[in-house]
């Protein structure tokens, strides 16, 4: 079972149903070993990529590369490819073993040898004993974990998961999060993994593509995804944010002059790439990142409402423009609705970035 | 059900029972009818004797008829199932309004009048010289048992979750196998159910049988059918009563494969 996989690469690869573009063209690549996640809303093109390189769709334009094979054309059978599905796709006439067994039972490998390899995964898998259980008697997080030894038996170069935990409760979800972390530490598969939760794919991930309208808006590690956002889209779909409308004013060595109407001020910010002079883009500041003064100096806001989170608490601050901005910082029990305060932040924290 | 006053459940439960009664009892006569001891049908038989059974087992006629209708069903059915198969098959494939047309077509034989199918057959089987053979007869039963194919495997499909087609084929399976190892166990009560229509369709036919038949060639419903203008002798009933008998027993089975299935999938 050790084999870290091989690299992915995909070259313009798009694909359009009709008039309507589900992929725009698009380019990735996935160094072996690696565990990517596509998250993005509803709607967005991840499980249309997931089947592209899968090879259940054909692409409309574009190459995809496995290792240095070229398996554009190649139907999904001869791709050696794991696929985990969010409904697992388990074979309900079938017991665990046969499940699993399954992709060594098409290859011909000897009924001995596969039967110690099913074993074997079994025992990875934590699932010692259930061979011959049929299917439909499995739990859900058990089920799970017999489409995973499905897909992980033959070996796959490159591992693909949709959604894989959304049918299991949170408590159980979690678990399995860490499993997974486990497993691919041990074995480093290449690895694309779908997901709306954004949490699961900071736990599980070595970098992250942020999908959105059938685009990869930005790819990238946890860290720069969150602390340099590509764009307002990325900047509120990860984590909280507050993204004011700037008019920018001028754009020099990677800052922006802006006039943020929030504030009534214009302001000197960094700026993200393809922000230009003359566009209406956003400053984003996040909630952990604004200050609660105790002297005059900052924007002036009215603490609107205080929700408290436990160690955090979370304000919502009314400026003297009418906009609204979300705080959150360690509780103080002396920061009531209906007070006054002064605002200040970091400016390394403060970031304009382009509409979309 | 159990909400509505006792009057009215009895007065539903009596209508329903006279209506089963209505529909079933004149079949089951024939069972008694059968056992005569006389030359003549008496309901209730004076006395009973299986003298009928012996008769017929021992009359040319009677049984080439019942061999040559085993052989005419079982050449409909398997023919029936593998087309109708196929067909349920590819229409799953087709996107929604060719299908929608595609199935009206396969399932025609059972809308338009048999005595027009009947006709249809008897003139295009004197052109192929398939006129008063087994082969015509198994042919133009099948096109009638073809929409009980298509129907059952057709429902039995939409079990087969598209997943599991992409699941076994990105685990290495080319489509040959898919279809052997995941969709064919998981619509066989459904082929079942099919094949049990297709033959009794095809056993109890007289209308086409008539036409196709010929003088040698037989079915058991068109000897019954010829006999019943000649005399009334309980032969006609112990006939009667196998086809009836052989009707239970397929539909047993096919209860029996499909509450298996349904065992093995809770
Ligand atoms: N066969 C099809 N014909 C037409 N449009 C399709 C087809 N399959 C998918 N689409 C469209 O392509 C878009 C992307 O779908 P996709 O399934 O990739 O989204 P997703 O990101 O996986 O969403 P979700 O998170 O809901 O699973 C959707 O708007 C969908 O309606
Ligand atoms: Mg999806």
């Amino acid at each position: 079972m050790k084999n870290a996989g091989l690299p992915l690469r995909l070259e313009g690869v798009s694909k359009r149903y009709g008039t309507y573009t589900a992929l725009t063209p698009t380019d990735l690549s996935v160094a072996a070993g690696e565990f990517l996640t596509l998250l993005g809303p509803s709607g967005s093109g991840k499980t249309t990529l997931l089947n592209l390189i899968a090879g259940y769709l054909e692409p409309t334009s574009g190459r995809i590369e496995i290792g240095s094979r070229d398996v554009t054309g190649l139907p999904a059978r001869q791709r050696n490819i794991g696929m985990v599905f969010q409904s697992y796709a388990l074979f309900p006439h079938m017991t665990v073993g046969q499940n699993i067994g399954y992709g060594l039972a098409v290859r011909g490998v000897p009924k001995a040898e596969s039967a110690r390899r099913v074993a074997e995964v079994l025992s990875l898998m934590q699932l010692e004993g259930y061979a011959n259980r049929p299917i439909q008697k499995m739990s859900g997080g058990q089920q799970q974990r017999v489409a995973l030894a499905r897909a992980l038996i033959i070996e796959p170069d490159v591992l693909l998961m949709d959604e894989p935990l959304s049918a299991l409760d949170k408590q159980l979800r979690r678990a399995v999060q860490l499993e997974l972390r486990r497993l691919h530490q041990e074995h480093g598969r290449t690895t694309i993994y779908v997901t709306h939760d954004q949490e699961e794919a900071l736990v599980l991930s070595d970098r992250i593509a942020v999908m959105d309208r059938g685009r990869i808006q930005q790819l990238g590690s946890v860290d720069e995804i969150y602390d340099r956002p590509a764009n307002a889209f990325v900047a509120g779909f990860i984590g909280e944010s507050n993204l004011l409308p700037a008019k920018v004013n001028d754009m020099a060595g990677g800052k922006a002059t802006a006039e943020v109407e929030a504030f009534r001020r214009t302001m000197v910010v960094q700026a993200a790439a393809g922000v230009e002079p003359g566009q209406t883009a956003r400053l984003l500041l996040r909630p952990e990142h604004l200050l609660f003064n105790k002297t005059d100096d900052g924007v002036p806001a009215e603490i609107v409402e205080t929700v408290y989170l436990g160690e955090l608490s979370q304000y919502s601050l009314a400026l003297e423009s009418g906009h609204v901005l979300t705080a959150r910082q360690i509780t103080d029990r002396s920061l009531r609705k209906g007070m006054k305060v002064t605002l200040s932040w970091d400016p390394i924290h403060a970031r304009v970035v382009p509409e979309n | 059900m159990s909400k509505l006053p006792l009057w009215l459940r009895i007065a539903g439960n009596s209508a329903a029972s006279l209506i089963l009664g209505f529909l079933v009892l004149p079949i089951l006569a024939v069972v008694p009818a059968s056992f005569n001891k006389a030359s003549f049908i008496y309901l209730p038989p004076r006395a009973y004797s299986g003298v009928w059974y012996e008769r017929f087992l021992e009359d040319v006629e009677w049984r080439t008829s019942l061999l040559n209708s085993l052989q005419v069903a079982t050449l409909a059915t398997v023919v029936a199932v593998i087309l109708g198969t196929l067909a349920a098959i590819g229409l799953r494939r087709l996107e929604g309004r060719w299908r929608a047309g595609i199935t009206a077509l396969f399932l025609a034989p059972m809308i338009v009048p048999v005595v027009v199918t009947a006709v249809a057959l008897y003139r295009s089987a004197l052109d192929v010289g398939l006129s008063g053979s087994i082969l015509g007869m198994s042919l133009g039963h099948m096109i009638l048992a073809l929409p009980f194919v298509v129907i059952n495997v057709g429902i039995a499909l939409r079990g087969v979750d598209e997943n599991w087609i992409k699941a076994a084929s990105g685990l290495g399976a080319g489509p040959w196998t898919v279809f052997r190892t995941i969709t064919l166990p998981n619509i066989t009560p459904g082929i079942v159910g099919g094949a049990v229509f297709s033959f009794i369709t095809s056993f109890d036919e007289v209308v086409v049988a008539v036409f196709l038949a010929g003088y040698s060639n037989k079915t058991l419903p068109v000897k019954i059918w010829e006999s019943i203008r000649l005399e009334f002798t309980p032969v006609i009933a112990v006939a009667a009563t196998m086809m009836i008998v052989l009707a239970i027993v397929l539909f047993l089975v096919a209860q029996l494969v499909s509450s298996r299935r349904e065992i093995s999938t809770q």
